[in-house]
């Protein structure tokens, strides 16, 4: 994981230019100059491929990124006060009911595609997942001897949830993270398949395998380099996940 | 076990593909959302009118008119009243008779909308109806090209519906699917955003003579058509190859893999193809300003961009005269700007010349329509090469359909460059063809205004030879070329993909689908 | 339990209510036009804004609001712009194939999942827990379109044994219907069981480790008997949860293994409908589907009270 965000950041030393349209040399086989051939307007799939892998971790990130701030922020509270807890857990549930996929295309047609809506239309369908588990988990706590005591020691409300409220939720917060970032890559690449993913002239794994899916037979290498990257980092996240479940759960380390 | 079941697979699916399948051709066609080829342009609904409606006039292979629906007709000495009437045998599917109260609905809708059409309600004193068969157009002046206009296919066709539908706004959508054409629509069977089905007109009176373009006897020798709208193109292949479908417009990419299933066959059923072209907002900066739009006649690398939109160089081919590469009215007349390659330099200098100052220029980016995106790419990246301020605004069809029709600046959301197609034999025709008026705001997306150039073209419909027609042509593309109304990028002939026991499909101009005379072998 | 049910009946017509404001400002906002996509291509802007008025689009937007939340509440989903035809009709139409797809997707899931779910858990670290790491990774990784072309190349092209794409009702006969269905449902269904495989896992796991299946197997209990009679009813919330829940991801994954195979569904009207702006249709399945959703989690929630009688409500 750490090793393909590192490749992916240093992709402008050693990777060509990705944008490089030459349509003369279409669907070229690989080849010293372009390892892995050439795609269907002539760019280098290799350097397109690398610089994917930042525009896929980039949206897998922030999506997730996006939807951890402000799931955590509205479960915490939504864990923490009554009255707020039945409007916003409604208004979350709602939009939970909204499938996925549907919301996002729904989304993407206000703007039309681009990198900031994509993570925006991924996020706010995650969000209310996100959300729930905090609040459960902040329901839980709250009850728990040692914040009653701070409590009724004086200590200050957001002072009790930011010291003993919010780091319990944390474990939780991170394993979703994982899940909802793997999530996000798939999506991106559904939506692209849809047409209405990541803008064409800025490379995705998702839109290099959705634009090139014609071209299986001809260029492999256009759909198989994005996929199996696109494949190895979704696997990479979920196992990440798993690992952190192992970590914060002793139950699980228990039986190992 | 295995084996067992290899076996026993294709024998169940054979029980359902049963003897009635000769008689009925499947195809891939893209959705048809509207059905009034009035209310929409869109091909598809074009086609939908060309299989269960009938036409008055209609263009043979040569691109002359020929009677369809017309028995006899004539003109008078003074070449201003015509007087057409109706073949014996013309009937609606729903039973009655097809009159000339039809007639002269039906013209009055279609010159609502159609560029031909405005112009023939622009000359007339009168059309009228004389019997139930008679029905004449009299003219304030003579109109040469009169039957060449009712029957062109370079707008939209002029389909004859029943008088009760003709009578309805034109842009309030027909729903009845009542014609008198070859094919009868089946409505019980349509499943909208899904499937069609056509079934063959036992009652239909074809002409006598052989079919030729859409011109002819039109004669259904197959009883059923479904159109089939698969949303994508790998499954529609793969449905193709399984000889699930009999039909498909293949994207270029996959010639090589239909060229090399035994089974299957590429044609071109439309010779002379589709042009693409670029327009460019001329009420806006920077392309307000003539030398910035000379700038990107000179930029263009027609073969580049062709290769990028199209992919197999067998089917593409350059284009220089404004009016196509094979029209009648197609010349050489002030080409001097088309260089192999393009000419970056010279585009720079006149960007140059025209002050240009890093403004923003937005190319519309439909993201669902391949061979247009890909070309936009290909076009920012060139303009970038030369310094230009050049960004690309994805959004899907709709959102690019919109956004043209915005006039203001590209701040105001606004736009600066889009692409689009036409069918190549349309652009011999400054009547019926949109994008050759230069009328400012009235013309096409882009509003291009020469009135030099409109004087003109307004002389096209009285000029009465082809030799006076080439040399005004050749008069109006010296005008045209100077102002640049719109840059083009060249012509390409997109062959069908069939299975080969579907035979007889028809060459016709602009590509538009005939289902008549096509007949399937049993496999 | 009656006042737990009208309650909840209560809060799903608030959610529907926002849901359907929601979506319609969402889709009032976006630019595109159906009077432009019904135009076509070279249409001029002059016939587009005859349909514009014809459609009634030119009306403020308030206008508009009120006039579709009265029919909606009168039971009036509205007509489809571009068909021309009331949308529930459409609807009805669409309704069998994704149903059809789900109900097997869900029965492939749930039987192949659980049960690889249970075995894992049972065996941490055996074959069947090793084949499943194995397994989950390619569903959970691999686009759905990507399996589906695969699935398409080897089973319908190659081998000839199955259709490429399309539906057939099931009142064509249930043999057609079955074959038609069997590639998409194991497209869409790989990457499901494999998600709900890892969730029964888990808690599988969790109960397995607690102290009273740990007692039942020091007294001797079969394994068998600790598997199904103390473990597998414990987990059985979760598990039951995630299925509830996971139904909006499900309708996702309907809309792209529609598109592969062709099938006229819900997912492929809403797709297109989003396409050419067609209002009418977009609201009333999303309403449809989150009333759906919502329902589906009601019963999800009732059904725990059948499986562990210690939840009441």
């Amino acid at each position: 994981m750490a090793l393909l965000i590192v490749l992916a950041l240093a992709a402008p030393l050693y990777a060509g230019d990705p944008g490089n349209i030459d349509p003369f040399k279409r669907l070229q086989p690989p080849s010293a100059e372009m390892w892995f051939g050439s795609d269907n307007l002539g760019r280098d799939v290799f350097a397109r491929t690398i610089f994917g892998a930042r525009i896929s971790l980039m949206v897998g990130l922030l999506s997730a990124a996006c939807a951890a701030v402000v799931g955590l922020l509205i479960g915490v509270i939504a864990g923490y006060s009554r009255g707020f807890d039945n409007v916003v857990m409604r208004i979350m549930d709602g939009l939970m009911s909204i499938p996925t996929i549907l919301l996002a295309i729904a989304l993407i047609s206000l703007t039309g595609p681009g990198i900031g809506i994509l993570i925006v239309a991924i996020a706010i369908p995650e969000t209310p997942a996100v959300a729930r588990l905090v609040r459960s988990v902040v329901l839980g706590v709250r009850e728990r001897p040692y914040v009653e005591a701070a409590l009724c020691g004086g200590a200050r409300l957001p002072k009790v949830l930011w010291r003993h409220i919010l780091p319990s939720t944390v474990p939780a917060l991170m394993v979703q993270s994982a899940t909802v970032c793997a999530s996000a890559i798939l999506t991106e690449a559904g939506l692209s398949f849809l047409g209405v993913g990541v803008p064409p002239e800025i490379p995705s794994w998702g839109n290099m395998i959705a634009s090139s899916r014609l071209y299986l037979a001809i260029a492999p290498m256009t759909i198989f380099a994005p996929g199996i990257c696109l494949a190895v980092t979704v696997l990479a996240v979920n196992l990440l996940g798993d690992g952190l479940r192992d970590l914060f759960d002793p139950r699980a380390k228990r039986r190992r | 076990m295995a084996a067992g079941t290899a076996l026993s697979f294709p024998s169940m699916l054979r029980a359902q593909t049963s003897p009635e399948d000769a008689r009925t051709v499947r195809m891939a066609k893209e959705d048809l959302r509207i059905f009034d080829p009035v209310a929409s342009t869109a091909n598809i609904t074009q086609e939908h009118g060309l299989a269960i409606y009938d036409t008055l006039f209609a263009l043979d292979s040569k691109l002359t008119p020929q009677p369809q629906m017309i028995g006899k007709w004539g003109v008078s000495d003074d070449k201003k009243t015509y007087t057409f009437e109706l073949r014996d045998g013309l009937g609606w599917h729903d039973g009655g008779f097809v009159t000339a109260a039809d007639c002269v609905a039906s013209i009055r809708r279609w010159g609502q909308v159609d560029a031909g059409g405005q112009l023939i309600l622009a000359r007339a004193k009168d059309i009228s109806k004389k019997d139930d068969k008679t029905f004449t157009i009299a003219l304030k002046e003579p109109l040469g090209l009169l039957p060449d206009i009712l029957a062109s296919a370079s707008g939209q066709f002029l389909f004859i519906m029943r008088e009760q539908d003709a009578n309805r706004p034109a842009t309030e959508q027909v729903t009845a699917n009542i014609g008198s054409g070859p094919f009868r629509f089946n409505a019980a069977l349509a499943k909208p955003g899904s499937s069609v089905t056509y079934d063959r007109n036992e009652k239909y009176v074809p002409r006598k003579e052989a079919p030729s373009a859409y011109a002819g006897g039109k004669i259904a020798k197959v009883d059923r058509v479904i159109w089939n709208n698969i949303a994508d193109q790998q499954t529609a292949f793969a449905a193709l190859q399984a000889g699930e479908i009999d039909f498909f417009q293949v994207p270029a990419d996959l010639y090589p893999a239909v060229e090399s299933d035994p089974n299957l066959d590429l044609q071109v059923v439309n010779k002379s193809g589709n042009v693409a072209f670029v327009r460019m907002n001329c009420l806006q900066k920077p392309f307000d300003n003539i030398k910035a739009r000379q700038a990107i006649l000179n930029l263009i690398d027609q073969e580049a961009m062709l290769r990028a939109m199209y992919g197999d160089p067998k089917y593409i081919r350059t284009v220089t005269s404004m009016f196509g590469n094979d029209t009648p009215a197609s010349n050489d007349e002030n080409t001097a700007w088309f260089k192999k390659g393009g000419d970056p330099e010279k585009a720079k200098q006149l960007f140059k010349e025209a002050g240009y100052a890093g403004e923003k220029v937005v190319i519309l980016q439909p993201t669902d329509w391949a061979s247009v995106s890909n070309g936009c790419q290909v076009l920012a990246s060139a303009l970038r090469n030369i310094g230009v301020n050049a960004e690309l605004a994805p959004s899907d069809w709709g959102g690019v359909a919109t956004r043209r029709s915005n006039k203001g600046p590209v701040e105001d959301g606004g736009w600066s460059m889009f692409l689009s197609d036409w069918p190549e034999f349309a652009m011999g025709d400054p009547i019926s063809n949109v994008l050759l008026a230069a009328n400012g705001e009235k013309a096409w997306y882009g509003w291009p205004k020469n009135d030099e150039y409109e004087a003109l073209r307004a002389k096209w419909a009285n000029v009465a030879t082809s030799e006076e027609r080439k040399a005004l042509a050749r008069k109006m593309q010296r005008i045209w070329w100077d102002f640049a109304g719109f840059v083009l990028i060249g012509q390409s002939v997109g062959p069908i993909a069939h299975r080969k026991t579907l035979t007889g499909l028809l060459d016709t101009p602009g590509g538009y689908l005939a289902m008549w005379n096509m007949q399937k072998a049993s496999a | 339990m009656a006042g737990y049910i009208l309650r909840r009946i209560v809060s799903t017509i608030a959610v529907m209510a926002m849901v359907g404001i929601f979506v319609f400002l969402l889709l009032r906002l976006a630019p595109g036009d159906p009077a432009a996509m019904i135009a076509g291509r070279s249409a001029t802007a002059q016939m587009i804004a005859g349909i514009r008025d014809q459609l009634g689009l030119n009306d403020p937007m308030p206008v508009q609001f009120i006039r579709w939340v009265r029919d909606m509440l009168s039971g009036d989903f509205g007509t489809s712009i571009f068909a021309r035809r009331p949308v529930l009709d459409l609807i009805s139409q669409r309704l069998e194939p994704t149903v059809s797809l789900s109900i097997l997707t869900m029965m492939l899931s749930v039987s192949v999942g659980v049960s690889f779910g249970i075995v894992a858990a049972w065996r941490t670290g055996g074959p069947v827990d090793r084949l499943l790491t194995a397994f989950s990774a390619l569903g959970y990784s691999v686009p759905v379109f990507v399996i589906g072309y695969f699935l398409i190349y080897f089973f319908a092209i190659r081998m000839h044994w199955l259709p490429v794409q399309g539906y057939v009702p099931i009142a064509s006969g249930l043999v057609p219907w079955f074959m038609h269905l069997i590639l998409p449902t194991l497209a869409l269904g790989l990457g499901f069981s494999a998600f709900i495989a890892r969730v029964t896992r888990a808690s599988m796991l969790e109960v397995l480790s607690e102290d009273y299946v740990r007692t039942a197997a020091a007294k001797g209990a079969s394994s068998y008997s600790i598997l199904f009679h103390h473990a597998l009813k414990n987990a059985g919330v979760p598990i039951l949860t995630v299925i509830g829940i996971s139904f909006a991801y499900l309708i996702g994954g309907v809309v792209l293994t529609e598109t592969v195979f062709n099938i006229p569904g819900i997912g492929r009207l809403v797709v297109d409908a989003i396409n050419n702006r067609d209002y009418p249709i977009i609201q009333s399945v999303l309403i449809l589907t989150s009333g759906l959703y919502v329902l589906i989690n009601l019963a999800v929630d009732l059904a725990y009270t059948l499986i562990d009688p210690r939840i009441r409500y």
